[in-house]
């Protein structure tokens, strides 16, 4: 997965992106507060909001192939997830609770797209810990942040040796063992990695305290500071 | 020929290692009787065959492995000593500010979404001021040659830029002495020699290890022959590597360097 594969449009300089994160934060939680509150009968509202959202999108020049991909993603599983309520009812009860399923679930997914590719994660992380967000938890989304690309590596890496000893079609059975042998692996190496990761911290002094480096540097700082140390 | 150390040599040196034993649970030994001084200013070597317990004594210099306080195989007491401090729970502060330690993938060490917060982490748990902290990353960063990428996400970085990020936020931290495991690993020739040049401004004591070789003969003033958790040989490079039929017991190669000199 590519480093920017959720974020790509993040470094843009459009209209969007030149607002205060704070406002981008304050807006995206809005449109999915109002999402959530507003009954389903009240589609229409909805339809509004997903255009006001499509159109923060179309503003930021996120495109369309973008959104429709990250979309083919999301959308079978929020439908998946919505189903099971009237399919548990044999069909008779249950389709207005799950249109509010996924009209909300694609609201709030498409808002939140639109936030992390009009703000940077680290304009994202520091905004939330200004406005008081426990520094374990911004720490915690940090690690996830950057981890999450190192997984989808790993994945890559070991899809790419078992494809390269694979000498036929596996039948459809092979590749779900397959998959779960490799979800295991993953785990593992998660868990592996994780371990390491922690030595690394304890090598440079972690003892369970997040500190935050506050001091935004600018070329005129590093001049300055390597002036003074020759 | 492992250094038998006296008392006097101990307390002057930057580590003293006595009859280290240590066992991964449940495994073989992995460290048997292993016993070496490191004074300050040298730069130390550990070469041998894959597992033959070079990381696992590396992470011993700084208190990382999870097992208990390693300890002498002669008696109940710490097998390690840094600057003159025993490793016990108590003194792993103290111990991890005076040793840095360098992973052998830099994604291990790399947690942070930008290098300046990176580099920044070690200096911000040792309690420096904001100010101090600032002045660090930027001159560790300078020290490395990538001041420039002070705002960089550590997701965009080559490989030997990772390693050079690692070892400015290992410098952040001001140790005396640098453990750095295998820090050659996966580098291109320019790459290697860009962290060579780094290394070189180091003004402390060096312990690493390495497969390359070639290397050790160019940096190193002594090596350490470890091979299936025991100490074989101590020496200078030149006269430890030359010896072919140690290096082939031992599953090594002369390296090209000395093969051209005999």
């Amino acid at each position: 997965m590519a480093g920017n594969y959720w974020d790509r449009y993040a470094r843009e300089m459009s209209v969007c992106h030149r607002l205060p994160t704070g406002l981008k934060l304050s807006l995206t939680l809005t449109v999915i507060l109002l999402g959530c509150l507003i009954p389903v009968e009240h589609w229409p509202v909805h339809i509004l909001l997903l255009s006001l959202v499509f159109a923060g999108q179309s503003l930021a020049g996120i495109s369309v192939s973008y959104l429709v991909k990250r979309l083919s993603l999301f959308l079978p599983m929020i439908s998946i997830l919505s189903l099971s309520l009237p399919l548990s009812h044999g069909g008779s009860a249950g389709w207005i609770i799950a249109a509010s399923i996924f009209l909300r679930g694609a609201l709030a997914f498409m808002a939140m797209l639109w936030l992390v590719n009009v703000t940077t994660t680290d304009q994202m992380l520091e905004t939330m810990r200004r406005y008081g967000m426990p520094a374990i938890v911004v720490a915690t989304l940090a690690f996830m942040y950057r981890y999450l690309f190192l997984a989808w590596d790993e994945r890559d890496r070991m899809l790419q040796a078992r494809r390269a000893r694979t000498f036929g079609t596996p039948t459809v059975r092979q590749r779900w063992q397959l998959g779960t042998q490799l979800i295991g692996m993953l785990l593992i190496r998660s868990m592996s990695r994780a371990e390491r990761i922690y030595g690394a911290m304890c090598a440079r002094g972690w003892n369970g305290t997040v500190h935050h480096w506050d001091s935004p540097v600018t070329a005129e700082t590093v001049g300055r500071i390597q002036r003074k140390a020759g | 020929m492992p250094a038998s150390g006296s008392a006097a040599s101990e307390s002057s040196a930057a580590i003293s290692v006595r009859r280290l034993n240590f066992a991964y649970a449940g495994d073989r030994s992995a460290l048997t009787d292993v016993s070496f001084d490191v004074q300050r200013g040298e730069i130390v070597a550990i070469v041998g065959p894959s597992g033959a317990g070079k990381s696992t004594l590396l992470m011993h210099l700084n208190g990382l492995l999870p097992a208990d306080v390693p300890r002498r195989r002669d008696a109940d007491e710490p097998a390690i000593t840094i600057a003159g401090q025993t490793i016990v729970r108590e003194n792993l502060p103290n111990i991890r500010r005076f040793v840095g330690f360098l992973f052998q993938d830099p994604d291990d060490q790399l947690f942070c979404p930008t290098v300046g917060e990176d580099v920044a982490f070690g200096p911000l748990n040792l309690g420096c001021s904001q100010a101090e902290v600032t002045k660090r990353v930027i001159e560790s960063l300078t020290a490395v040659n990538l001041a420039d990428a002070i705002s960089r996400s550590t997701l965009q970085l080559s490989m030997g830029e990772r390693k050079r990020v690692c070892l400015a936020g290992v410098l952040a931290c001001r140790p005396e002495v640098l453990a750095l495991d295998e820090p050659f690993s996966n580098l291109d020739p320019r790459a290697r020699n860009n962290l060579l040049d780094c290394l070189r401004q180091f003004d402390g004591t060096i312990v690493l290890t390495t497969h390359d070789l070639d290397v050790v003969v160019e940096f190193c003033t002594r090596v350490l022959v470890l091979d299936n958790g025991c100490l074989h040989a101590d020496g200078p490079p030149a006269e430890i590597l030359a010896n072919s039929s140690l290096m082939q017991r031992h599953g090594l190669e002369v390296p090209f360097r000395l093969q051209s000199r005999q």
